[in-house]
């Protein structure tokens, strides 16, 4: 035991989670005489307090404790003055700790709770001093040891199982790594999909691994030896086998050879006592400072401090808590405490018909009884083991045994589902019905509340909001992959506080005040958390400030519509977290304060409301059809199956290699089930070759027969489709400007002179030189322009050289040098230029790349005819500066490479301008004159108006078709760059397989003879000048292709038959302000949309599916009502034909009979319709389409006649 | 609805009005009428932005309030007084905090970077705090207040702002209250007319130019003196009355040079410590939250200040100075070309002399504010205070960040790391941004992160803001700190041992030349920290005696004040004939607030000295 001694120095981490502590003997060589690491369960003090009190008594020195202490980590701060302690920052503690255990460390990555951090040693050539380099997460990075304790929750890891697992790359699936929301969602997806917990946390690992070493590394590279600090890298054994593949890998891409080389268990490492790291490293900066800094103070300023001292201060800044006064909370229990579930008696003997209703939820599946009166009878929950036919299995044991324990037997009418389950069981159980989510929430409050406004489903990890009308969904809201509010959070919460979620409510009730939570993301809310906690707020008030922040989220961040009571007055609240009374009184308070005539509703049975909307669509079509497709409770019970996953079930059939799932269940008949998850496209979901062609062709036919112009305009931007005139000879006489600077002003006048040529020579060189142009950003806008400059300059078309379409494994492959972290279109760049540094160019083979060209747009050019100005997106013109530095920081690739990068400064808003900056550019480069390169642009700006032009044929067409079909199109609102198919994951084809061909913001007809039709009434009330106009809408129109969004939004709004698809990347800076903006322009003409917002770099699989099939619903609903529209219409000629003949009776004017009358009145307003009178002396404005350009097929049935090739009618007349 | 328009889907062109009598035709209208409500074929409407007209009249002048707000303490209070002095009723709302974040969150779009979040957040709180404890209706607010603020036109998110201000009031209820915009770029083209109730006027622009002046003065002093002085609060106190007496004189027309000069007593009796060892750090990044001293940006020069070092602000005026520049590089660049393009940059309809036109007022521009800023400066007894050299920051930046590539500092950011690092301007530079600010966060961090390998050495800390828990924020910051503090001892040590000193015989040296104790005492520039210039002063002897100071201050004071108050006169007779003038120039872009310039004399002034 160690006695007294002054020179004992304590060192202290008190992170988000935990807190360490370590005593050292600075008299002794610093050694380590006392350590512990504990869970702080958000009671930062407490815990300090107890282990200072541990560590006084193991030292026997609490009588007199002149000892020194330093603390360090997020929870520090307001502990240094009660305690007398110095505060030493994370960072730099950890880097003390590491020079001076571990010397020869070239880099250091640590895994906290909420920080990972990055420290690389370099040496300063100035002073050869040694010197760190060190990074933190923003706030948005995910990997670290809160998510991934998150997800190994989700996965239902054991710590025996995740602390002896090894890391597998050869079964990896997509785990958006970038935010810790993101990546939860993707577990789920995985885990619902049957794959195997190993495979879900090894692609977590590694999603963690990449994540960190593209974007934490800030474009550094790492130097060996690499120290790996922080629980997780200490405890699972799988991350830390990762970094030891990784981390060669990228040394490997960068050209870095360590300079000991050793065996990568000894390059990358993890050091002993790795968790306390901070922990030494504040006592070893410690042992540096005089011997009167960080006195120890003693215990009672500290026990002082948790019992008065930080609630003093907390008064002025706390909100009010979730009840004013105990009468109020009594109330409120009264009316929304539901009475505990108590299942009606069965009959012993008699015969229960019934149907089962199954949701299979992300966190739990529910399953309902209900009897065929519609009377609920039993219910069942289960918690998700990962595999849904399991799950269901037991859940259906409960039923049935619920049954049977009564003495009755149970005859099954009919079994549905919904949830992320339902396809499985569809398969394997053969389920009756398989509704969407959101239809069976809305038939379930339907069926229990009648009349309903709103519908409000929080679950545990999806926000539904469903706008009724007339028992219909009008319109809805859904959470997308990032945003937080969930179930999860308040059930993540509840965790970190060592508390069940059950006793929520109560203990959140308890509070006297609660801290303000802002809303958005749970990644923030949970640094918020930590903020409040720092600050003193107990457990009871920060539960109740998270049950506050609930409402905010669903309805500022998910619904954004702040003024609730335009939606109505009758809200239902359901979904399992209405089971939390705290969530709920949150919820009644925020809408009862902004509806003060609110009725808000709480589902009765809030959990199973889904399950109870598949039982009650099971029963309605048993009572229609009086049979059942579903196996049986004992078949199902008994199905026996199989789970595989290894190299015979990995898909083949693209470059992606997805690796997939079976489960083949064996049903009754001896048939087998077979359900394959895991795949990223179509291709994935068949196993053999011919199915896979029938799929292929079945696809194509459906595009064929839906055009998508979206798709269309992507890869035409790129093609050569235009042939330039050749550059005139040498004497050709050309109109020319002399400007004349003189002392004070400048002249410009016009001549004429011969065209001047470069010599034959630099012609014939240029016919070698390979420009290399991203397929990426606004070069989606300027494509056809660039390629058309190089062509007529004599740059042979296959020289014109464009990065590949993003895929995810060009993405893998070249997303390793950014230092920031912006919206995915941007940050994808580095892989298309990684792809045209290392596979384009091909020096090996004769074909280099002579020049990278990447210009800098500044302004596009743009259709609206009032902007204020047309710039381009700052972050997307910056990427080509980006690019630069992180291509040239330490090893400059594009001189290893032989390459030139050319990045200047364009703007297609001034031809002139534009035309200087290209000479300026190529003439050198080129060897061209300035008349050549003044030519090429005149070719370039035509190709670049054909492209237009055509796309705007096209679209025109499909509007024709659909508007004479009484049909619908959707319109995607897009940037232009969404056309990449790696940007927008291929939704859009989603939608086109649902039978609706895609229009794209540029495609839309602009002609005046096409749009004036549907503005007439404003263009006659002279509130707009020209239907392209934009400032009556919005006059902060300066970004260019928001600008064209908002535009087309309008034009959505103004076309009956066009829907609208509105996509969006995650970190949009210029969409945000729009989305308000294009929601009122589509709600007030009821334009049926879906947003899907926050795009990134993996498809948003779960998501998706769920707002394909809601939407197809609205766009069912609207498609009848465009036909019933006609019928009307048609009612409402007749009447007024009709009412006409009454007047005219007996008039000169009537002539012929009534029949013929009306005939010649609808024939008459028929063609009005169709061809309005400005047009009607145009010989026919359907050219586009008559001429088979494109033939839009109405009834599926003739789809089948649709010859394959007649699907490439885009492409072929393109390409 | 208000801001509806109702359009008829689909045309029923049944009614031949050629051939039938009118009665029939009324009928008909009528029949048609009844039966589209009958068979629900209600037009389909249109939404049309509604906030867009609202005026503000001249004759509703005496009885609005302008509510404005959105720069530092010091400026919002000058501005509040010198549009007062100008007969508006004015205040100026709190700096925001968090509640305001919460409000702007509710009912801002998502997505929207946070500035707009607590600036739009402000405006509804302050219009919702007089609704409720004002007991005005929403009608008497409308109609009793207005909203000032400056306009952008982009290129990044925070140019769309006001489309969120008219959102946010709408849904917070105000609908139909005015938000009034002057651009920044817009000069006197925009908002003039008799019946205008905001005069954007040459008074008007020299009023807010003085009052972002001599507040950009006060700031400066403070931050530079409130890191060394040995009673906390005596900064603030000296402060405090310096914008007491510009208040007053902005308010009442009279001289603001008279009243920075009086307030240089209170700056210079402040008790220092000269040899303090407190690293420089070099505040740049997103405009607003480099500015802002609230919640905004978690208290970050407060928070500098605490943690031991000294914060080098960017004052308002650099801004003003980049605009200027902005407009001068576009002009450069067409000048020569052989047409002339018709956009907002382009030169189209500019004339022959346009391009010398522009020029000139321009270069006037410039030079008025740098003259003025250097004579407040004086006056108030900030010296050697550089303003930005434009030109430097651009031609460094250029290499690695495009001088075309706008929105927010554009290159400034990049140029004024590689001049802290090539000039020694400071220790530390710190680029605080909102989260996911486009051209900061988007691609100035991108570009850095290659500027900080060209030159080692340099400690470059960028962190974003993003109104949730200060930790992760103020722990970034502390990280770099604790490096910038190690590199302010070390040079501290270096020019002592370069000099073979001690602290103690410069504390010895300082004792002597007890002029140096003065809180306006600045040592040549030689390296990144105050501490270290007095010790490179101090071994040459460049620390001047009592006498000497006295004498230079003796002669300079009576000179400079004679010169600066016969420009203020000059530059108020001037601005009659210059409003006229410009306002016949409707080309001209040039910032309006330096309508005065014309007057600029061509001689060099007194102050122009020091900046070179």
């Amino acid at each position: 035991m160690a006695t007294v001694n002054e020179h004992f120095v304590i060192g202290m981490d008190v992170g988000s989670t935990t807190v360490k502590a370590i005593v050292l003997d600075a008299s002794n060589q610093g050694r380590l005489l006392w350590h512990d690491y504990q869970r702080h369960h958000t009671q930062q003090p407490e815990k300090v307090l107890e282990l200072l009190e541990r560590i006084l008594a193991d030292l026997d020195c609490a009588e007199n404790p002149s000892l020194r202490i330093f603390l360090t980590g997020s929870g520090a701060g307001p502990l240094v003055e009660p305690i007398g302690g110095k505060f030493v920052q994370e960072v730099n503690a950890v880097t003390a700790a590491v020079e001076r255990l571990n010397p020869d460390v070239g880099s250091v990555i640590e895994l906290g709770g909420q920080d990972a951090k990055i420290i690389i040693f370099k040496d300063d050539p100035n002073t050869g001093m040694r010197t760190a380099v060190a990074s933190m997460n923003d706030k948005c990075a995910s990997g670290t040891g809160a998510t991934i304790d998150k997800c190994l929750i989700k996965v239902g890891a054991t710590p025996e199982f995740a602390t002896q697992l090894h890391f597998n790359s050869l079964k990896l699936h997509h785990v958006a790594a970038k935010c810790g929301v993101f990546a939860e969602t993707d577990i789920v997806n995985l885990v619902k999909s049957g794959i195997p917990q190993d495979e879900v946390l090894n692609s977590l690992a590694d999603a963690i691994v990449m994540q960190n070493l593209s974007v934490l590394t800030r474009g550094n590279t790492l130097r060996a030896k690499v120290a790996l600090l922080g629980g997780p890298n200490t405890y699972l054994p799988f991350l830390l086998d990762c970094w030891r593949l990784r981390i060669p890998e990228v040394w490997h891409d960068r050209g870095y050879h360590p300079p000991n080389p050793a065996p990568v268990e000894q390059l990358v490492f993890v050091p002993d006592n790795s968790q306390l790291y901070a922990a030494l490293g504040a006592a070893f900066v410690g042992i540096g400072e005089p011997s009167q800094i960080g006195r120890f103070l003693g215990l009672t300023p500290l026990r002082e401090f948790i019992s008065n001292g930080r609630r003093a201060r907390l008064g002025a800044q706390a909100g009010p808590p979730l009840a004013a006064n105990a009468q109020e909370l009594d109330e409120f229990t009264r009316k929304y405490t539901h009475p505990r579930f108590a299942p009606p008696p069965i009959e012993s003997g008699s015969v229960v018909r019934a149907v089962i209703g199954l949701d299979g939820g992300s966190t739990s599946s529910k399953a309902v009884l209900v009897g065929e009166d519609g009377t609920l009878l039993a219910k069942a929950y289960q918690l998700s083991k990962g595999n849904p036919i399991a799950d269901t299995q037991e859940l259906l044991a409960k039923l049935k045994s619920h049954v049977t324990a009564q003495g009755a037997t149970l005859e099954c009418l009919g079994f549905g589902v919904t949830g992320y389950a339902g396809t499985v069981l569809e398969e394997c159980m053969l389920a009756d019905v398989n509704i969407v989510e959101t239809v069976a929430h809305m038939s379930s409050a339907v069926h229990y509340f009648g009349d309903v406004d709103v519908v409000c489903d929080i679950g545990g990890q999806d926000i539904k909001v469903l706008f009724l009308k007339n028992g219909d969904i009008q319109n809805f809201k859904l959470s997308n992959s990032c945003s937080a509010g969930n179930g999860m959070l308040l059930q993540a919460m509840a965790d970190q506080f060592g508390l069940p979620v059950t006793q929520y409510a109560d203990v959140a009730f308890q509070a006297e005040l609660a801290p303000k939570f802002s809303y958005g993301c749970a990644v923030f809310l949970d640094t918020d958390r930590v903020n409040f906690q720092k600050e003193g707020f107990q457990k009871e008030e920060l539960l109740a400030g998270l049950a506050q922040v609930l409402p905010k989220n669903v309805w500022q961040y998910v619904v954004q519509i702040p003024r609730l009571a335009s939606l109505g007055r009758r809200f239902v609240l359901q979904g399992g977290t209405q089971y939390n009374l705290a969530a709920v009184k949150a919820q009644v308070d925020y809408i009862r304060q902004r509806v003060p005539d609110a009725e808000v509703l709480v589902h009765p049975h809030t959990g199973e409301a889904g399950a109870l909307g598949a039982a009650f669509e099971t029963l309605r079509r048993y009572k229609r059809s009086t049979a059942t497709r579903f196996i049986g409770v004992d078949a199902a019970l008994g199905l026996q199956y199989t789970t595989r996953n290894d190299e015979s079930t990995q898909c083949h059939f693209c470059p992606n290699n997805c690796h997939r799932t079976f489960v083949d269940a064996q049903r009754p008949n001896g048939t087998i089930a077979r359900t394959i998850s895991g795949f990223s496209c179509e291709k994935g979901t068949v196993e053999s070759e011919e199915a896979m062609l029938r799929v292929v062709a079945e696809r194509k036919m459906l595009a064929g027969a839906h055009p998508n112009l979206v798709d269309y305009e992507g890869r035409k931007a790129f093609q050569h489709f235009y042939t330039p005139a050749p550059l005139p000879g040498p004497g050709t006489l050309i109109e020319d400007v002399e400007v004349k600077k003189g002392l004070f002003r400048i002249t410009r006048r016009r001549f004429t002179r011969p065209f001047v040529r470069s010599a034959a020579a630099d012609a014939a060189q240029r016919k070698t030189i390979r420009v290399g142009i991203p397929r990426v950003l606004n070069n989606y806008v300027v494509a056809p322009f660039l390629r058309t400059y190089f062509e007529t300059l004599g740059i042979p078309k296959t020289n014109v050289v464009f990065s590949d379409p993003t895929t995810e494994a060009l993405w893998l492959e070249g997303g390793k040098y950014g230092s920031i972290d912006p919206c995915f279109p941007s940050k994808v760049v580095q892989a298309h230029i990684h792809q045209l540094l290392f596979h384009a160019h091909q020096p090996e083979r004769a074909r280099p790349l002579k020049y990278l060209f990447f210009p800098i747009l500044t302004q596009l050019p743009s259709f609206v005819t009032d902007t204020v100005d047309n710039a381009s997106c700052p972050i997307v013109a910056g990427t080509p500066e980006v690019i630069r530095a992180a291509f040239t920081k330490e090893v400059n690739f594009f001189e290893q490479r032989g390459i030139e990068y050319v990045a200047p400064a364009l703007t297609f808003t001034e031809p002139t301008l534009l035309a200087k900056r290209l000479f300026d550019t190529w003439g050198p480069r080129l060897n061209i004159t300035e008349d050549e390169s003044d030519f090429a642009c005149t070719e370039a700006w035509k190709a670049l108006k054909e492209f237009e032009a055509d796309l705007e044929k096209r679209g025109e067409a499909i509007l024709e078709t659909v508007e004479s079909e009484n049909r619908l199109a959707i319109l995607v609102l897009a940037r232009p760059y969404h056309s990449d198919p790696g940007l927008n994951h291929g939704i859009l084809e989603e939608f086109q397989a649902l039978g609706y061909p895609i229009l794209s913001v540029r495609s839309l007809p602009k002609s005046r003879s096409y749009l004036d039709r549907y503005y007439q009434d404003e263009l006659d009330a002279g509130l707009i000048e020209t239907p392209l106009q934009l400032s009556h809408l919005w006059p902060e129109n300066y970004s260019a292709n928001s600008a064209q969004k908002v535009w087309a939004a309008n034009f959505a709004a103004h076309h009956p038959n066009v829907a609208v698809l509105d996509l969006s990347s995650f970190k949009c800076g210029h969409d945000a302000p729009t989305y308000g903006l294009i929601d009122s322009i589509i709600q007030t003409a009821r334009t049926p949309a879906a947003m899907l917002h926050d795009l990134d770099a993996n498809k948003p699989g779960g998501s998706l599916k769920i707002r394909v099939s809601t939407y197809a619903h609205s766009l069912q609903l609207r498609q009848e009502k465009l036909e019933e529209l006609e019928q009307k219409t048609r009612e409402l000629e007749r009447s007024i034909a009709a009412k006409r003949s009454e007047l005219l009776a007996g008039s000169p004017l009537m002539a012929g009979t009534f029949h013929e009358q009306l005939r010649a009145t609808e024939q008459r307003a028929f063609d009005q319709r169709h061809l309005p009178a400005d047009e009607l002396q145009q010989p026919s404005r359907n050219a586009a389409a008559a001429s088979g350009l494109i033939q839009l097929r109405r009834k599926p049935d003739l789809l089948s006649q649709v010859p394959a090739n007649s699907s490439q009618s885009l492409s072929s007349a393109a390409e | 609805m208000e801001q509806q328009n109702t359009t008829a889907q689909r045309r029923l062109p049944l009614i031949n009005a050629s051939t039938l009598p009118e009665s029939t035709i009324t009928e008909l209208r009528r029949h048609e009428a009844r039966e589209r409500e009958r068979l629900g074929l209600s037009p389909r409407q249109h939404w049309v932005e509604s906030g867009i007209q609202a005026k503000f009249t001249r004759s509703e002048r005496p009885n609005v309030t302008l509510l404005l707000g959105g720069l530092t303490r010091s400026h919002d209070r000058l501005i509040e007084g010198a549009f007062r002095g100008l007969g508006y009723g004015v205040r100026a709302l709190d700096c925001p905090t968090y509640d305001a974040l919460r409000v702007g969150k509710e009912f801002g779009n998502r997505g929207q970077c946070n500035p707009t979040y607590f600036t739009v957040g402000n405006l509804v709180s302050e219009l919702t705090r007089i609704r409720d404890e004002e007991g005005l209706s929403i009608k008497e607010i409308v109609d009793k207040y207005v909203f000032l603020t400056a306009g952008a036109c982009g290129p990044c998110r925070f140019g769309m702002y006001v489309t969120e201000y008219r959102k946010a009031l709408r849904d917070a209820g105000f609908d139909g209250f005015r938000v009034l915009l002057f651009q920044q770029q817009g000069g006197l083209k925009q908002a003039t007319g008799d019946d205008e109730g905001l005069q954007m006027n040459p008074k008007f622009f020299t009023a807010l130019v003085q009052a972002l002046l001599a507040g950009d003065a006060i700031n400066a002093l403070a931050y530079r003196i409130r890191p060394y002085e040995v009673t906390p609060g005596a900064t603030n106190q000296a402060m405090d009355k310096a914008k007491d007496y510009c208040y007053d004189a902005l308010l009442n027309g009279t001289s603001v040079l008279r009243a920075l000069y009086r307030s240089r007593k209170h700056f210079a009796s402040i008790q220092i410590d000269p040899l303090r060892v407190v690293p420089k750090v070099s505040i740049i990044g997103e405009f607003w939250a480099m500015t802002t001293e609230g919640d905004g940006n978690y208290h970050l020069q407060e928070f500098i200040e605490q943690e031991g070092g000294e914060v080098d602000i960017q004052i308002v005026t650099n801004w003003l100075l980049y605009n200027i520049w902005e407009v001068r590089f576009d002009t450069k660049q067409r000048a020569a070309l052989r047409g002339t393009d018709g956009t907002n940059r382009g030169l189209q309809n500019m004339g022959e002399f346009g391009v010398l036109r522009r020029s000139l007022t321009l270069a006037a521009a410039d030079r008025a504010v740098r003259l003025a800023f250097f004579a407040y400066a004086r006056a108030l007894g900030l010296r050697s205070y550089p303003l930005a050299n434009m030109d430097k920051i651009a031609e460094l930046a250029a290499p690695h960040y495009n001088n075309d590539l706008r929105g927010g500092e554009g290159h400034m950011e990049v140029g004024k790391v590689i001049l802290n690092a090539v000039d020694k301007k400071s220790t530390m530079t710190l680029s605080v941004k909102p989260f996911g600010c486009m051209p900061s966060s988007g691609v100035s961090d991108g570009v850095q992160s290659l500027i900080v390998e060209k030159f080692p050495g340099t400690i470059f800390c960028a962190v974003e803001t993003s109104g949730d828990g200060a930790v992760n924020f103020q722990s970034r910051v502390q990280m770099y700190l604790s490096k910038a503090k190690q590199s302010a001892r070390d040079e501290f040590e270096k020019a002592l041992e370069q000099h073979g000193l001690s602290a103690q015989a410069v504390r010895d040296y300082l004792k002597r030349h007890p002029s140096t104790s003065s809180a306006l005492f600045v040592a040549p520039h030689r390296a990144r920290t105050r501490v270290a210039d007095l010790v490179h002063a101090t071994a040459q002897g460049q620390v001047p005696t009592r006498t000497r100071l006295s004498n230079w201050l003796d002669e300079r004071r009576q000179s400079l004040t004679n010169t600066v108050t016969g420009l203020s006169a000059q530059l108020r007779r001037g601005h009659e004939a210059t409003n006229a003038q410009l306002k016949t120039d409707s080309s001209s872009s040039t910032l309006g607030v330096f309508a005065g310039a014309t007057v600029a004399p061509a001689k060099k002034p007194a102050g122009a000295r020091i900046a070179a």
